[in-house]
């Protein structure tokens, strides 16, 4: 097998940096560079790793676990977790037994019959901020309306926002720009932050009581085979739900807005027929997905020509596996009636987005009343907007100008 | 007439996306941890041409017809 490719070989090494502040506006054309000279690429950082753009490669990665292990979900490896967050870096068979403790606090079912506070909480936060003509949309909705939609699901208060908001970026975000050392630091020193909260926050519910239908008090009454969940555990999967839950909709949101903001061609079509949200929301998730995970390999193998042995680390960015033109005629282009559209920016196989039925609700209903209310906006051409790359790629500020249109 | 279609699910593949229920609600519902159940056989223009999508939108190629007899 000569033509296997493996880590050393020259013809795949690319500088691909998924933290980078330089690369976030032209991701996607380093993608799309990668998946035609080397789909299955190696990098040089973070102690080297490998990085899939095709989609079927990105898909087998998800689809086979057991060689493909979660262990390791980011590069660098923490982001200030203590221990391992569940279930993202847990395995089967116990990963099955997590989900299935989960699975039921996101079920569809479930989240629907939350619609009519989540779309109260979205309502609320817009009449606020439809009062100026210009705002910053990160600050005056999409960072905190996933948050109070957060809290409010576990029966939390919904002051405690911009504290949850803090220690998120800094976990996914680290210091931009500081080393390393530093960033490694203060990632540890939020996480002991949200450990603590988290921890006074189950205490209080141990001796108070609450609602028995809340998150909180479910995962307090759970069982994994027969004993109770420990803290220690109940933390970890309370740390995942807000590093998972918080970022990925403000986000999502942001990456919208922007997109619409630009093509208002496109945002006329929306406003003219709310009918199209659902769709909608579909091609915004395949067209900006933000989230770029890892894996570690577990067992010699091969992916599409490259060896990779076990210990490797491996990048499996969304982003590259829903814009492959082998997949999606036009990756590139925006088509809110797009069909079919398996996009995967809630990833496949076991560790499936438990909050995808969560996030598509809140996605929804922002679309909707977003664009009920503001059917003209704008970017500020004095102040663009700021988006970084990160494993969860966001935006940082949106100044946005409305009753406008390009 | 358009050939009647019945839908199955791969249970062993499946991992609760929920996009076969949401195109096709007259041919799916879900269960309380969000995974499928088939409800009903695609027989008017409508509920084949949701299936169909259904088929294609699943990420895990987990659903699949067959001819309804
Ligand atoms: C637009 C919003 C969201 C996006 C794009 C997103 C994306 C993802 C992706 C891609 C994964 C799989 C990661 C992997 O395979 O390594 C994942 C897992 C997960 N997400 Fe989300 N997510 C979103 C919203 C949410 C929300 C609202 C929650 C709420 C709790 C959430 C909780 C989780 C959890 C707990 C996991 C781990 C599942 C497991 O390991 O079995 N996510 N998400
Ligand atoms: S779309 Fe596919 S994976 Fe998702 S619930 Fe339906 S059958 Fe299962």
């Amino acid at each position: 097998m000569t033509d296997v490719k493996d880590a050393s070989s020259p013809e795949i090494q690319r500088d691909f940096d998924i933290h980078s502040p330089d690369d976030v506006e032209g991701v996607y054309d380093t993608y799309a560079a990668m998946r035609s000279g080397c789909p299955v690429a190696h990098s040089p950082r973070y102690g080297g790793h490998f990085v899939a753009t095709r989609y079927d490669d990105i898909h087998d990665v998800l689809r086979n676990p057991g060689t493909y292990s979660s262990r390791t979900i980011n590069v660098p490896d923490s982001i200030g977790q203590d221990g391992e967050m569940i279930p993202i870096q847990i395995d089967p068979p116990d990963h099955s037994t997590y989900r299935g403790i989960i699975n039921p606090l996101f079920s569809p079912k479930r989240m629907r019959e939350l619609e009519p506070q989540i779309r109260a909480i979205a309502t609320e936060l817009l009449d606020t901020m439809l009062a100026e003509k210009k705002v910053d949309f990160v600050d005056a909705f999409a960072r905190e309306f996933p948050s109070q939609v957060f809290l409010a699901l576990m029966g939390w208060d919904l002051s405690d926002a911009p504290r949850l908001n803090e220690w998120t970026d800094t976990m996914v975000l680290g210091k931009p720009g500081a080393s390393e050392e530093e960033n490694e630091a203060v990632r540890e020193q939020a996480g002991m932050e949200v450990y603590a909260y988290f921890a006074q926050m189950i205490d209080d519910r141990m001796e108070n009581g609450g609602d028995a239908e809340d998150i909180t008090q479910i995962l307090i009454n759970s069982t994994f085979e027969g004993r109770e969940l420990t803290q220690f555990e109940i933390l970890n999967i309370l740390l995942l739900f807000m590093i998972g839950g918080l970022h990925t909709v403000q986000g999502q949101l942001a990456h919208t807005v922007i997109y619409m903001a630009e093509h208002p061609e496109v945002r006329r079509q929306l406003v003219g027929d709310l009918d199209l949200v659902p769709t909608a929301v579909e091609e915004m998730l395949r067209y900006e997905s933000a989230v770029c995970p890892a894996r570690e390999v577990t067992e010699d193998t091969v992916l599409n020509g490259v060896q990779l042995r076990s210990g490797d680390k491996i990048l499996i960015p969304f982003a590259a596996a829903n814009r492959d033109p082998e997949k999606f005629e036009d990756p590139d282009v925006v088509d809110l009636t797009r069909e079919p559209n398996p996009h995967l920016a809630f990833g496949a196989g076991n560790h499936r987005c438990v909050g995808s039925h969560l996030a598509r609700l809140e996605l929804r209903v922002a679309f909707e009343e977003i664009h009920k209310r503001m059917p003209d906006y704008r970017l500020d051409p004095a102040d663009p907007p700021v988006r970084h790359l990160s494993q969860v790629k966001g935006v940082v500020s949106l100044p946005l100008i409305i009753g406008e249109s390009l | 007439m358009t050939q009647a279609l019945n839908a199955s699910v791969d249970l062993a593949v499946c991992k609760g996306h929920g996009r076969c229920y949401m195109t096709a609600p007259e041919i799916f519902d879900c269960d309380d941890a969000g995974f499928p159940l088939v409800i009903g056989t695609a027989t008017t223009e409508q509920q084949i041409s949701d299936l169909q999508r259904a088929v294609n939108n699943c990420p895990e190629q987990a659903v699949s017809v067959s001819p309804a007899g």
